[in-house]
């Protein structure tokens, strides 16, 4: 059995399992109550999908078998055949060899089931019969849902002795099977992984409190909470295969409606990563997806003239890296023309003309994740669903990740989205600012350096100083916070008076900070420490702030605010951009 | 942190004969006036604990407080309705005491300077607001009326309703 076939099984088991399940309940119900049509019409439902899957996957025996269920009931619905004892111990029955024929797929074990299948054959053939005869008005049996009665009363020609053999396995008493998974809503979870942050945070301060004076180190109380705290992220976490399986049909729908030939790739579905993250990006992806298809595959004229083959491929990928998931999607299309990109910029007012001459072309390519920038004019049944790529980038920073994109013209184009995989816990750095502290999550941190007022230069863009070798923008946060007391107001009057004022032998702490490929400085009055800190997200009325991502509560039970650099990022980019000085 | 609440109603009327007509509330000064909330609207009255300022927010968001466990942000009203003069915003000491309010959209700390005292009051003796005029500052949805008790006149606001007009115009500045 193949890798892939080994996985349909897996899925198809799952499904049916539960069907099954569900189906004894429902056939309970139905002996009650057998007017019910809501418990008729469901049954058939379920048989009818069951049926579906089971053909569809070449496994004989669950598909006769519920083939003839769903025929059942198709007369029942119709009011062909009437309910009786003998009737409700046959679907009983039909139903547990349906279980042990699931149960004989997954230990891959034969398991006969001609001899309750025929004995339900023989009762339908003949209920009809009767029915037939005593409403003469009726015409014969009405056309039923799939194969007539006939057809499936000759298979009857099966060997008595195993109808037999049958007979007694029947005879055993149905088993209650218990699941050895399972389910749980995901806000219990939630709920859990709440109740641990703030454990964390008790920790932390019942550590503070004693610190040297009783020599007691904590360090069970540290395992323990880390272990219980990782322990419930690990719960959360599901394979992104999970998700990636539903893009078969994704693809389906929009190659059909694009007329193109696509087919999709799946690589590392094994690779976990927290629940709620998955949730949160599901949305772009498709999008991401949506838009591979559309726009990035080729009709099928365009790929014939460049000797591609006729079927596009689209790829999603998974991959870690250290507490990072990867995830991209790319196509062998056309690729994107960093021209017309750049021209569309300027256009749209993205980018300034003079600004766009000194991008490079990976720079350019990820304008497209800029607010306000679509490529496409025209709106397609498929993309230009006003969710843009700026959405996608929202998306990915609302949970501490980010998004790039790279293409090679002629050959495709690649999404790539870097991911935390878990949202619970974010390594953090602390700083003083305003005599408060302040922290800042380390995945934008790029290093911490401390210069010299002297290594400091002042352009006419503001200030610079160099970092490995390369001119980066300083910016006082101070600056950006602006959190002075009214009463101390003093006029910042240029954009170097905060510099000057400084001591000359001041060191000053400056985090280096990566985002979107741009780097630069900011400058904060003192760094503290590194600490693991558990994130809340801040309620309303202050849930809009854009310079702040969150906060923590310390060991000391004062409240930490965490600095949103992506989107202070985004706002300083965009005033730099626009020509304008930052404040 | 000791909830003090408790106390107060000790020291206020009693909560438990109301009558229908009747209607209980917390009162509290924001310099010289008397305002009101009912009692419903309050989660407890703490003190106040450290105030982590917030950047870029209005003069009248002093911060965000841990109080149980929660983040809460603290709003000053006596400078959010203008009561006070520019000198009297340096030198006055920071509200001592904090109401919590609580409710399933917000959840905020209201800084007073003294502990504040429960009052019954009939809802006969309840003028409605609208004969007054209103400033921008204390929307009308957010002002329910003028309790009268003796001498005094108590101004009887409701917080939710006033955070969803202040919402709507953000406590944060936009640029």
């Amino acid at each position: 059995m193949t890798e892939k076939e080994k996985k349909y099984q897996e899925m198809f088991l799952a499904e049916a399992f539960e069907s099954q399940e569900e189906l004894n309940n429902l056939f309970v119900q139905f002996e009650k109550d057998h007017d019910n049509e809501d418990t008729i019409e469901t049954i058939f439902r379920i048989t009818h999908t069951m049926k579906g899957n089971a053909m569809g996957l070449g496994y004989d025996g669950i598909a006769k078998l519920s083939h003839l269920l769903e025929e059942i009931f198709g007369h029942i619905k119709q009011k062909n055949i009437t309910v009786d004892q003998e009737l409700y111990d046959g679907l009983f029955k039909a139903n547990d060899k349906l279980q042990q024929l699931l149960f004989g797929l997954k230990d891959d074990k034969k398991v006969t089931y001609q001899g309750i299948k025929t004995k339900l054959e023989v009762m339908l053939k003949k209920k009809l019969e009767d029915s037939n005869g005593n409403e003469g008005e009726k015409e014969e049996a009405p056309p039923s849902p799939s194969a007539p009665v006939e057809d499936t009363a000759a298979e009857e020609a099966t060997p008595e002795s195993e109808v037999k053999e049958e007979a007694d396995t029947e005879d055993k008493k149905s088993t209650i099977v218990f699941s050895d998974q399972i389910s749980i809503p995901i806000s219990k979870l939630d709920g859990l992984l709440n109740l641990v942050g703030e454990l964390i945070i008790e920790k932390d301060s019942i550590i503070a409190k004693n610190n040297g004076s009783s020599g007691h180190n904590f360090s069970m109380l540290h395992r323990i909470t880390s272990d219980l705290q990782y322990g419930i992220m690990n719960i959360r976490l599901i394979q992104v295969g999970f998700l990636f399986n539903k893009f078969n049909r994704v693809i389906r729908d929009v190659s059909a409606i694009e007329q193109k030939e696509v087919e999709l790739e799946l690589e590392g579905t094994n690779i976990e990563i927290d629940r709620n993250i998955l949730k949160i990006m599901s949305d772009s992806l498709v999008h991401l997806v949506r838009n591979a298809v559309s726009h990035g595959i080729e009709s099928k004229e365009e790929r014939a003239k460049t000797n591609k083959k006729q079927k596009g491929k689209v790829y999603l990928r998974a991959k870690n890296e250290k507490d990072t998931v990867i995830i991209e999607v790319s196509d062998d299309g056309a690729g994107i023309d960093a021209e017309k990109i750049k021209k569309k910029a300027i256009e749209k007012n993205v980018i300034s003309k003079e600004i766009a001459e000194q991008m490079n072309k990976h720079e350019i390519l990820n304008c497209v994740f800029e607010p306000g920038f679509s490529t496409s004019d025209e709106v397609t049944a498929v993309s230009g669903r006003g969710v843009g790529m700026d959405v996608v980038k929202r998306a990915a920073e609302s949970i501490g990740g980010r998004v790039e994109i790279s293409s090679e013209l002629g050959k495709g184009t690649t999404t790539t989205m870097f991911l935390p995989s878990s949202m619970a816990v974010k390594g953090a750095l602390l700083f003083n600012l305003f005599d408060q502290v302040f922290a800042v999550a380390l995945s934008y941190t790029e290093a911490v350096v401390s210069y010299n007022k002297e290594q400091i230069r002042k352009t006419s863009s503001g200030l610079i100083t160099s970092y490995l070798n390369k001119p980066i923008s300083l910016i006082f946060i101070r600056d950006i916070f602006q959190m002075e007391d009214q009463s101390m107001d003093q006029k910042i009057d240029t954009r170097y008076t905060r510099f000057d004022q400084l001591p000359e032998d001041k060191k000053i702490d400056t985090l280096i900070v990566n985002h979107n490929n741009k780097m630069f400085g900011l400058v904060v009055d003192k760094f503290l420490q590194q600490k693991e800190i558990v994130e809340k997200k801040l309620e309303k009325p202050l849930d809009s702030n854009p310079l702040l991502s969150g906060a923590t509560i310390m060991g000391n039970g004062n409240v930490c605010l965490v600095m949103d650099v992506a989107s202070i990022s985004n706002i300083l980019s965009k005033e730099l951009i626009r020509e304008k000085v930052v404040l | 942190m000791e909830d003090i609440l408790t106390k107060t109603q000790r020291g206020g009327g009693s909560t438990e004969d109301l009558t229908d007509d009747q209607l209980q509330l917390i009162v509290f000064k924001l310099a010289k006036e008397e305002y009101a909330l009912s009692i419903d609207q309050i989660k407890e009255v703490v003190q106040t604990p450290n105030i982590s300022r917030v950047p870029r927010s209005e003069p009248y968001v002093k911060g965000i407080a841990n109080i149980r466990g929660s983040l809460i942000a603290i709003l000053d009203l006596e400078e959010k309705f203008g009561l006070i003069s520019e000198e009297q915003k340096s030198d006055s000491q920071q509200g001592k005491y904090t109401l919590v309010i609580e409710s399933e959209k917000y959840k905020m700390g209201i800084l007073v300077k003294k502990v504040p005292n429960t009052l019954t009051v009939n809802k006969a003796n309840i003028d409605d607001s609208s004969s007054i005029i209103q400033y921008s500052d204390v929307d009308k949805t957010s002002m329910i009326g003028i309790v009268k008790d003796g001498d005094r006149m108590i101004i009887l606001l409701d917080m939710v309703k006033m955070m969803d007009h202040m919402e709507s115009n953000s406590l944060i500045p936009q640029k």
